[in-house]
């Protein structure tokens, strides 16, 4: 456990150097603060200037979940930023043999940061969200994002061989979360073609309130982390 | 011809690490959700799509393409070789202005939605190696990738919210001062199309000006040694 919390203190000190931290921390405050307040008063222009009852209204459970997201993506995306500057110094290699192991700093990089995004996802949209929420509902959904950005991470560190390929990656990376948007804007049958994302099922979760759609964004979550993490601890070699 | 031996080898570098994959894939995608867009739409958004992702690729990769040059002591060898700092950075912002080039010409094209005019590629290019120009300044100044990438932010929201906000009908005069705006002007059709590309232009040479002086100061502190 001590190596492990003293390389998530490497990690920590890495990010508070270069002020990654206080992105990943204030990003999804800013975020939480414009849909809060920005979202309902463009929706009140926009419909006073189409003259329509409803406009942005539907999509309101959109951006909670957007909103929801920020905080894992955030976290995981400085994650994969640090990962890939160790590789290029070839620090993962040296982390991989120390007491930490490939498994402690796969935990100490994604793992840990990933579970404190999940509580501050949690906080962050029961206390700004646009809809209403049910709780086992917003840990699920909390949970599935976290799961979602971790499989991300490892997407970008994992096919990558630098810095270079690794932003590349990213940019393909972030497709993983167009599954949020499926539920909204695609028939019932077609939408489910999404349903290899992760976040499609979250979306579903939160969409439909049914705990049924918990099983499959689990499963899907794994099998993208599970496959992925095999990649990344070969990578580590 | 320094210059042309420096521009292959940058477009063999990002052919190497999956550019042009990569944007392949982004234009077709781009295209696929420009089909599901309403007519009224498809203009506005084909625009704001190319602005904001093939001309804007210069700012989102430069710091991985230098940071990794620094890590594996490519900038050392340029340093100490007969190449320019001009010669450099010009190699930078031509072969990442071909990608944009491209992709926008690509998007344009298939996707039907924008009127390709020399206009529209002259901005394009230019709007690319604007965007290129800022990334070598602040990666010649960013110690990791991390605190590239959040020096960016700033810098994206300048240039993009007040051409997005253009593009979307807040059009007070005095913003076709600015850049992105000015790309905006090029890319829409019926639009004085003179002014427009000065402005842009000297925007431009602003930029790269201060880059080459970022980026000659930067080769000199190469090694930890201030020379």
């Amino acid at each position: 456990m001590k190596p492990l919390l003293a390389s998530f203190g490497v990690f920590i000190r890495q990010i508070t150097r270069d002020n990654m931290l206080w992105a990943v921390c204030f990003a999804p405050l800013l975020t939480a603060l414009i849909f809060r307040f920005g979202v309902p008063y463009v929706d009140a222009l926009l419909c006073a200037y189409f003259d329509r009852a409803v406009l942005l209204a539907d999509y309101y459970l959109l951006f909670d979940l957007w909103l929801c997201l920020t905080p894992s993506y955030m976290a995981c995306f400085a994650s994969a930023m640090v990962l890939l500057a160790e590789r290029d110094e070839n620090m993962a290699a040296y982390m991989a043999v120390t007491p930490v192991g490939k498994t402690g700093y796969m935990l100490s990089r994604l793992i840990l940061p990933a579970s404190l995004a999940f509580f501050f996802a949690m906080l962050l949209t029961h206390y700004s969200s646009l809809t209403d929420w049910d709780l086992p509902v917003l840990a699920a959904v909390s949970l599935v994002m976290s799961l979602a950005s971790t499989a991300a991470a490892l997407l970008i560190f994992s096919f990558s061989r630098n810095k270079v390929e690794g932003m590349a990656m990213a940019k393909i990376a972030s497709l993983l979360f167009l599954g949020l948007v499926a539920p909204f804007f695609l028939s019932s049958k077609v939408q489910y073609l999404a349903g290899f994302l992760p976040t499609f099922w979250a979306a579903k979760l939160a969409h439909e309130k049914s705990s049924l759609y918990l099983f499959p964004a689990l499963v899907i979550s794994l099998l993208w982390i599970g496959r992925l993490s095999t990649r990344f601890r070969r990578k580590l070699c | 011809m320094r210059l042309w031996a420096l521009l292959r080898g940058d477009v063999r570098f990002q052919y190497k690490y999956g550019f042009y994959f990569l944007y392949m894939f982004l234009a077709l995608l781009y295209i696929g959700m420009l089909s599901v867009f309403p007519d009224g739409w498809r203009e506005r958004a084909a625009i704001l799509m190319i602005f904001s992702d093939p001309a804007a690729m210069g700012l989102y990769f430069m710091g991985a393409i230098v940071l990794l040059e620094k890590s594996e002591r490519t900038l050392d060898s340029i340093a100490v070789s007969p190449a320019r700092t001009h010669e450099y950075t010009l190699s930078k912002l031509f072969s990442i202005g071909v990608i944009s080039v491209i992709v926008g010409l690509t998007i344009g094209l298939v996707g039907g939605a924008v009127k390709i005019t020399i206009q529209f590629l002259v901005g394009l290019l230019l709007c690319s190696c604007l965007f290129s120009a800022v990334g070598l300044v602040i990666v010649a100044r960013s110690v990791s990738l991390n605190s590239f990438i959040i020096s960016t932010v700033p810098v994206q929201l300048l240039i993009n919210l007040p051409a997005a906000a253009w593009l979307f009908g807040w059009q007070p005069s005095w913003l076709l001062l600015h850049p992105g705006v000015s790309m905006m002007q090029l890319c829409m059709p019926n639009r004085p199309v003179l002014p427009s590309g000065v402005i842009l232009a000297s925007w431009t040479l602003a930029a790269w000006v201060i880059a080459n002086r970022t980026v000659a100061g930067m080769f000199k502190q190469i090694g930890g040694v201030k020379l």
